[in-house]
């Protein structure tokens, strides 16, 4: 399997996952986003949201990276400033991910 | 390695169909999506503060504004959710023909704005 094939596959599994998890966090976000701190807190410390929305923000970028990456491929033609691009963009789609998830597990009202 | 491969032309030479029309607006949610969650991101972060520091972002929530811009990302997954559905049925092999594409394109369209309205009565526990 060539590269671009597996690109394509995996950006397929991603979105065979993300369609429950963002259906299951929008249906959340709109019930919770206006309500007290104590009420957030236990929203996002308490389980299942708690894993639910850590997959949600792992599959939601790495899903992302590739799709931007296929919009770099389209628009970008210079090589230097595509790759640039492309790591600038996978390593926010490392570390935004993972802070937040640590963040969730330390969080306690 | 030197990339010769071609650079896609601009959307503007195109003359504007149903499934440009949500091929363009998918790509458009998925970047309005990635960004919203880059700022709840921020706003869960933003947790750690405390109670006291919330107190804004509680005001604001609460404001017309906060709410449009929830029910505006309803709308934008909603879309996405929708559109990414007729890309996976499309991988499979189906609705390729003209028409299909044109009632799939339109099933999106329609459909996100109902899917929103369901979302947030659900959301709002109405139903």
């Amino acid at each position: 399997m060539n590269n671009v094939t597996k690109k394509w596959l995996l950006m397929r599994v991603s979105s065979v996952v993300l369609i429950p998890l963002m259906t299951w966090f929008i249906l959340n976000l709109v019930s919770v986003f206006n309500k007290d701190y104590v009420d957030i807190v236990n929203f996002f410390s308490n389980q299942p949201s708690k894993i639910l929305v850590s997959l949600l923000l792992v599959f939601a970028y790495f899903f992302s990276a590739l799709s931007i990456s296929e919009v770099f491929e389209d628009y970008i033609q210079d090589e230097k400033i595509k790759n640039v691009a492309n790591k600038t963009l996978n390593i926010f789609a490392i570390i935004i991910p993972l802070i937040t998830i640590i963040i969730i597990f330390i969080l306690n009202t | 390695m030197e990339n010769n491969n071609p650079l896609s032309p601009h959307i503007q030479i195109y003359r504007w169909h149903i499934s440009s029309l949500v091929s363009i607006s998918h790509r458009i949610t998925g970047i309005i999506n990635i960004v919203a969650i880059t700022i709840i991101c921020f706003w869960i972060a933003s947790l750690l503060l405390g109670e006291n520091s919330y107190e804004f972002t509680k005001v604001f929530l609460n404001s017309i504004l906060g709410k449009f811009i929830i029910l505006g990302l309803t709308w934008s997954f909603s879309f996405q959710i929708l559109s990414e559905i007729r890309h996976l049925i499309m991988d499979l092999g189906y609705g390729f023909e003209l028409k299909v594409t044109k009632i799939t394109g339109l099933i999106v369209i329609i459909g996100s704005f109902f899917l929103t309205i369901l979302i947030y009565l659900i959301g709002k526990q109405f139903i």
